[in-house]
């Protein structure tokens, strides 16, 4: 009797210590209403990166605060009308001073650049990697502006629709209704905003902040303090025609990119504007799983070899070509904004030349534009009009979101006081 | 919830030798400073030494203990802010073990034991970033059999049943590098246990166990955190319970008075690399670089030597032990959760014989660990890298016990 109670008791014994098991539970993250933290740092850490980085103008002694991001599901409009569910980042200062809270935070609508990976997404990147990248760690770290930088359609929450390339209604209508949905998305969270706005944005995105400004304007609900488009292709009918009207393509994926988002959104035959493979791969090569480099390799650099001559001499020669009527109905330029408008733009720009700012500011103010003006980021760095400094365009993004920020963060001290 | 605090009680937080395995798992092992391999008497024969089982009288033997391991504060010293002390802990610890009546020349036991098992919990800035906790919680149900070949030679052997928990904590926010990691995992992994008992004499007795290696392979989930925001993945590492190899002989005087020696090699040289594998991707280089590169540990094989006198009086026996234990870690990779170095052994203990059938007594063994001085550039960790002196720590264990046969 006593052996079986022995034996019982060490068999119970077994199962007990097997019962017990790994139970880790979920990652303690922060939980707010209508959205997911999906990055949290604090100032001194951001500090430490810019310095090992070789931010210039970061040091010990300069103030960073810190940077918490939220991915905003949200609802726009295509170029078809029809409503799509996207996301965007909304990045806002930590650890700043309790008189800046009283005030409220500063908006930057910032639309990001040319990407053709969904994993370059602004939301993408810091969900994955739970750091901040980009400007908005300019914007929000070192100025405290809260930032936002919409997917766009195509990326993010709707990486299954094509992205619309340097399309103005659906560039717009993805800015402004993520500036609206960040804003509510604030007010249910208590994050102070001072309803001051300032929209900018970089090369694809320059062309889409002034899209947006636009829109707004012609809404009027909502009241930009400045504008500040960066080295955008505002005239697409000229930017088009200039890079048809070339036999080389240096970086072909980039006209294959507008020339696919046309063709798709204007419903035309791929095989009437591109060659064969092409016609047939740009479906995949622009699905949002390569990068530009992964995709340059695979097409050719001579024009004639993507696109179809025919096709081609008929967009440069016909005025009633489906192509250049489409570009000419999205150019950004051919209005008369009333809010100041500050045209950023390199010099030294290989990929859209300084003479598009100027073609921009003139067309504008031709227009009626109240205060359009150019301001070349290498004479804003150096205060030289002479100086000989140039940046390209790969260069020149985070200088000029420099020279950017620090025109919102002079116009916001003007305005609301710090 | 229950079942994982009773199972916490009992295994974590031990380091009484050499690494993390734990050779005192009774209370004679205890007294004599697991100087137990040759000359065993109880039922926990069946873990020190299961060919002894064909030896003992035919009757059924059990006993269980409880000891109350003091594990002091650790302490790192160099230069504040980088110094630091380990919590001290205090953790109960028991075993059991039972030895069947003989079946013609075959006999069986079974051991319910602690073989191993590490925690160094780490509450001070630079050594939490490592090492805020490391728990590795082992236990071990081994069934063993013995076989009479001869009137004085038998053979024994067993099976390991090992049950393993680990949890690893490191947090850098106190040190400013935003980086937190919560690492859970278990396994059940089997092993083996060989023994063999030779008496030349009726009092002298020669014998060698050989417990094999396991591999613990703690499977479960890792929360990395990159600020505060933290992703969880399917997570896993690797550490061996290493294979030891333990030669002993004794000899006994009068029957009252056993000397007994032995030594044991343990092969920690399969400890190469402590590798962190992640279920997918982590796209934070930051964290990939700081979680996911293998760290090398390239361990060495160790010898103990361990010596355990035994004095049979009346109704009492009285138990003493010492022991040299080298460490395997190296100074090259040597690590705040392991801060290990080489020790003296001392114990000592008592058993009364309370009835015919019932006995019972106490041990008590004093594991005091050698200060160790890190070399300064030898380290590759950024932090010993500078150098500085590990000191203190060591184990104070207490442990009682009850044996009945019948």
């Amino acid at each position: 009797m006593k052996s079986k109670i022995s034996k019982i008791a060490l068999t119970l014994s077994v199962f007990w210590f097997v019962g017990c098991g790994s139970d880790l539970h979920q990652p303690t993250n922060e939980i707010v209403q209508g959205s997911e933290v999906v990055v949290d740092l604090d100032g001194n850490s951001i500090k430490t990166s810019l310095i090992e980085a070789g931010m210039p103008g970061v040091d010990e002694s300069t103030t960073v605060y810190g940077y918490k991001a939220y991915k905003i599901p949200y609802t726009t409009t295509d170029e078809q009308g029809n409503s799509v569910k996207v996301s965007g980042l909304m990045v806002i200062p930590t650890e700043v001073p309790e008189a800046m809270k009283q005030a409220g935070f500063s908006v930057v609508s910032d639309d990001h650049d040319t990407i053709m990976a969904n994993a370059d997404a602004p939301t993408v990147v810091a969900s994955t990697i739970s750091a901040p990248a980009g400007a908005s760690v300019i914007l929000t770290s070192l100025y405290a502006f809260v930032t936002l930088q919409a997917d766009y359609i195509g990326f993010g929450d709707s990486v299954d629709h094509y992205h619309p390339f340097l399309m103005k209604k659906s560039a717009a209508n993805a800015t402004v209704d993520f500036i609206n949905a960040a804003r509510k998305f604030a007010q249910a969270n208590d994050i102070p905003l001072n309803g001051q706005l300032f929209v900018t944005g970089y090369s694809e995105g320059g062309y889409d902040a002034l899209a947006t400004l636009e829109k707004i304007e012609q809404d009027g609900e909502l009241q930009v303090t400045l504008a500040a488009p960066m080295a955008g292709p505002y005239d697409m009918n000229r930017t088009a025609m200039g890079e048809l009207s070339k036999d080389y393509l240096p970086i072909p994926s980039y006209v294959a990119f507008v020339a696919y988002a046309y063709t798709k959104t204007y419903d035309k035959d791929m095989a009437s504007v591109f060659n064969e493979p092409y016609a047939s791969d740009v479906e995949t090569l622009f699905d949002g799983l390569l990068a530009r480099p992964e995709i340059d390799p695979q097409l050719p650099n001579a024009t004639d070899g993507l696109m179809n001559p025919d096709f081609r001499y008929d967009f440069l020669t016909n005025p009633d070509n489906w192509l250049r009527k489409a570009t000419l109905e999205n150019n950004v330029n051919e209005w008369g904004p009333q809010t100041p408008v500050r045209l950023v733009h390199c010099m030294g720009d290989n990929v859209v030349p300084f003479p598009m700012a100027q073609l921009a500011e003139a067309t504008m103010n031709a227009y009626g534009a109240a205060d359009v003006s150019i301001v070349p980021v290498e004479v804003a760095v150096t205060g030289d009009s002479a100086t000989p400094l140039r940046y390209n365009h790969f260069e020149c993004g985070p200088v000029a979101y420099g020279v950017a920020a620090h025109m919102f963060a002079e116009a916001r001290h003007a305005t609301i006081g710090y | 919830m229950k079942k994982i605090i009773a199972l916490s009680v009992i295994t974590s937080g031990l380091l009484t030798a050499a690494g993390y395995k734990i050779p005192e798992q009774s209370l004679n092992s205890m007294a004599l400073g697991a100087a137990y391999v040759a000359h065993t008497t109880g039922a926990d024969t069946n873990y020190y030494n299961p060919a002894a089982m064909s030896f003992m009288a035919d009757k059924q033997y059990v006993e269980g203990g409880l000891t109350l391991a003091h594990l002091p504060s650790n302490e790192y010293n160099l230069i504040a802010p980088f110094s630091g002390e380990t919590e001290v802990e205090n953790i109960l610890i028991p075993n059991l073990h039972y030895v069947a009546n003989a079946i013609g020349d075959f006999r069986w036991g079974v051991s319910l034991t602690a073989p191993g098992g590490l925690s160094k919990r780490w509450d001070t800035p630079f050594q939490k970033l490592y090492a805020e906790e490391f728990t590795l919680k082992i236990v071990e149900l081994n069934p063993s059999a013995s076989y009479k070949v001869t009137d004085n030679f038998s053979i024994g052997g067993g099976v390991r049943l090992i049950y393993s928990e680990g949890v690893v904590n490191s947090d850098g926010a106190d040190a400013g590098a935003p980086l937190k990691r919560e690492m859970e995992g278990d396994t059940i992994e089997f092993g083996y246990n060989l023994a063999m008992l030779y008496k030349p004499t009726n009092d002298i007795n020669l014998a060698v166990t050989y417990r094999s290696n396991v591999d613990l392979k703690e499977s479960g989930q890792a929360n990395l955190y990159f600020g505060g925001v933290g992703k969880q993945y399917d997570a896993d590492v690797t550490v061996p319970l290493p294979a030891a190899l333990n030669i002993a002989v004794s000899k006994t005087w009068n029957n009252t008075f056993t000397l007994e020696a032995v030594y044991e090699r343990t092969y920690w040289s399969k400890y190469k690399t402590l590798d962190f594998n992640y279920g997918s991707t982590i796209a934070n280089p930051v964290l990939d670089s700081a979680f996911n590169a293998p760290i090398d540990k390239y361990w060495k094989d160790t010898n103990t030597f361990r010596i355990g006198s035994t004095v049979v009086l009346d109704k009492i026996t009285l138990m003493m032990g010492f022991a040299i234990d080298e460490t395997p870690v190296p100074e090259e990779t040597l690590g705040f959760e392991l801060p290990d170095s080489d020790a003296k052994i001392f114990s000592m203990g008592f058993r009364y014989q309370q009835t015919e059938n019932l006995s019972w007594g106490a041990s008590f063994l004093y594991d005091s660990k050698e200060s160790r001085s890190m070399t300064r550039g030898v380290n590759p960790n950024p932090i010993l890298a500078n150098g500085g002196s590990f000191e203190e720590g060591g184990a104070f264990l207490t442990t009682i016990g009850m044996a009945y046969e019948f």
